[in-house]
């Protein structure tokens, strides 16, 4: 459906791409990335926002590179909403029809207020709204444009953590409800594993991994995409002592399946280390070890713990399996 | 006690100016009082002088409305060759003396190009309105593209953003969302502008002794036959300028 190709854009001294790829009709796509990497400008870039752009971008074949925002029927939702203050909620939503021929008019807006749950909305001020109601206005009036593409700028970050679920449902029903694309861009981790169909992570303004969402967030393909998902204890091959090619390859060994004691047990590889440093969380132990000059990181149940009887500057051996080893 | 101390220093050196801006308008129309006030108001060269005073006053905003508006909202939202020497000039007729600018108005708009054009149009420069709009205007439309300069700051350009994704174009963007969000700088802005061009005599009275505007007015008859008769017209035209300026503010208030 859109297919990007090669898109390269220079702002001031931050540069996007190049970047290539393509999001499937009726997908839920996700781009996750940290604050700051580009994933607001992709989107302004995907609608036609901005200018001055290298590359392709092509919707349903099409080239739509220089084709005007307003021609290219793609909605937009921002973070902070973008509700126009000097109309009402129902203006709000039907903005669209004073430029665009929507087909089913009052049957959309009646199906849109229901599913969004915002009837008793419709007559207040827009100021006098909370986030999670803002956040549903905001949906409304770009479905309600009836776009081939929907564009989701972190729809969640300014909503009330009590309303995130719920949202996120609404998110996952347009698709099929409203025979749409989407593509969602955000830093969170939850959000993307619940909604997406596919994942792009995006750091500094490339796109570093693209794949399943289950793949994708399980299996990094690189360092920075391990680091920025939050896999822990990133070694070299060569520190497990593999003679074979995963010599030079990275491993992340997950904190959870650690394991220490003070004698060899049924693990697979186990190493002398020295704890360094412990910290107590309400539900379990963080422990800091050194092994082969390299910090560790590890969780431990407080039930182990106190079996262990682990103390700062304690000799013990850390054990761990090669299935709770994943490489990158 | 340190906290009360501060504050009435504070209310004490803050009432000392109040006092300054207020006691000459409240001794200006304790001595010349409401009968005179009435009396003045009712000759026909006072109220017609104070009724082109404020006519060709708004003339002057809404010429500025037209052309500063969009220079406004350029200098926001673009960038171009030479914007910020564009910004710098903008505020050149708040620093220049009033009749300073006045000869430099004569000079470029009372003969040549400019000046055949306005005869061609029957407008004329020299003793006209034409003259005195330019001198209003040359001074006060600072006040209105900066109020509208602020004004546009203020809008985030992001909303522009969904209105096009939603089918408006940036002309339709700008119309429906853009301008009613900055609304309200730009009234304040336009009414400074008017207020400011209401006041104006330096320029004026080089460019356009005739048609007398209120201040020309006021002065002359000072010049002529003292203070007893231009007085009442000062105190007459101040009245009036007070009573529409807080009308439109208050009105600007409550749409906000």
């Amino acid at each position: 459906m859109l297919e990007i190709e090669n898109l390269l854009l220079k702002k001031e001294d931050f540069t996007l791409g190049e970047l290539s790829f393509e999001v499937k009709k009726n997908s839920y796509f996700v781009i996750l990335g940290k604050t700051g990497s580009g994933k607001t400008m992709l989107l302004e870039t995907i609608a036609g926002l901005k200018r001055n752009i290298l590359g392709k971008v092509y919707l349903d074949g099409l080239d739509i590179t220089t084709l005007q925002p307003e021609k290219r029927d793609f909605g937009f939702v921002y973070q902070d909403f973008m509700l126009f203050p000097n109309m009402s909620v129902e203006e709000n939503i039907k903005y669209s029809s004073r430029y665009k021929k929507i087909k089913n008019q009052k049957e959309l807006f009646l199906d849109l207020v229901d599913f969004l749950q915002i009837k008793g909305l419709l007559n207040r001020d827009i100021t006098h709204l909370s986030g999670g109601e803002k956040q549903r206005v905001a949906i409304a009036r770009a479905i309600y444009s009836k776009p081939k593409l929907l564009l989701l700028d972190e729809p969640l970050s300014a909503v009330d953590p009590t309303f995130k679920n719920s949202i996120m449902k609404l998110l996952k029903g347009i698709i099929k409800r409203y025979d749409m694309t989407i593509i969602h861009v955000t830093h969170n981790f939850k959000e993307a594993s619940f909604l997406a169909d596919k994942i792009a992570v995006m750091l500094d303004g490339k796109i570093l991994q693209i794949g399943r969402a289950n793949d994708v967030l399980n299996r990094p393909t690189s360092i920075e995409v391990a680091k920025f998902l939050g896999f822990k204890n990133i070694f070299k091959g060569s520190f497990f002592d593999f003679k074979d090619e995963r010599r030079d390859r990275y491993f992340s060994v997950d904190p959870n399946r650690i394991l220490f004691s003070y004698k060899k047990n049924d693990r697979e590889f186990c190493y002398e280390c020295r704890i360094d440093s412990i910290l107590d969380i309400t539900d379990h132990y963080k422990v800091f070890a050194k092994v082969k000059n390299r910090e560790i990181f590890a969780k431990i149940t407080k039930n182990m713990f106190d079996k262990l009887e682990l103390k700062e500057g304690k000799d013990c051996l850390m054990c761990i399996d090669s299935k709770d080893v994943e490489i990158i | 006690m340190k906290d009360r101390w501060f504050l009435s220093l504070f209310m004490f050196l803050g009432s000392i100016i109040v006092l300054f801006l207020t006691i000459p308008l409240i001794k200006l129309f304790m001595s010349v009082g409401i009968t005179t006030m009435g009396k003045t108001i009712l000759d026909a060269t006072v109220y017609n002088s104070i009724f082109l005073t404020l006519r060709v006053a708004l003339y002057a905003v809404l010429f500025v409305c037209i052309t500063g508006i969009p220079l406004a909202y350029l200098i926001v939202r673009s960038d171009f060759f030479g914007k910020s020497f564009i910004e710098s000039l903008l505020d050149i007729p708040v620093m220049v003396p009033h009749t300073a600018a006045g000869i430099a108005l004569l000079v470029a708009f009372s003969s040549g190009y400019v000046g055949d054009i306005l005869n061609f149009f029957h407008l004329g420069f020299i003793d006209t309105t034409t003259g005195v709009m330019s001198a209003m205007m040359f001074l006060s439309a600072p006040f209105l593209i900066n109020g509208a300069k602020e004004g546009f700051r203020k809008v985030d350009e992001k909303y522009e953003y969904v209105a096009r994704t939603l089918g408006a174009s940036k002309i339709d963007a700008f119309f429906t969302i853009v301008l009613p969000m900055a609304k309200s700088d730009i009234i304040n802005g336009a009414l400074m502008m008017w207020s400011r061009a209401l006041g104006e005599f330096g320029a004026v009275v080089i460019i356009a002794y005739h048609p007398m505007v209120a201040p020309v007015l006021i002065y002359d008859r000072f010049n002529n036959f003292g203070l007893k008769f231009s007085a009442p017209v000062a105190a007459d035209m101040i009245i009036i300028s007070i009573f529409i300026f807080l009308t439109i503010r208050v009105a600007n208030n409550r749409l906000r």
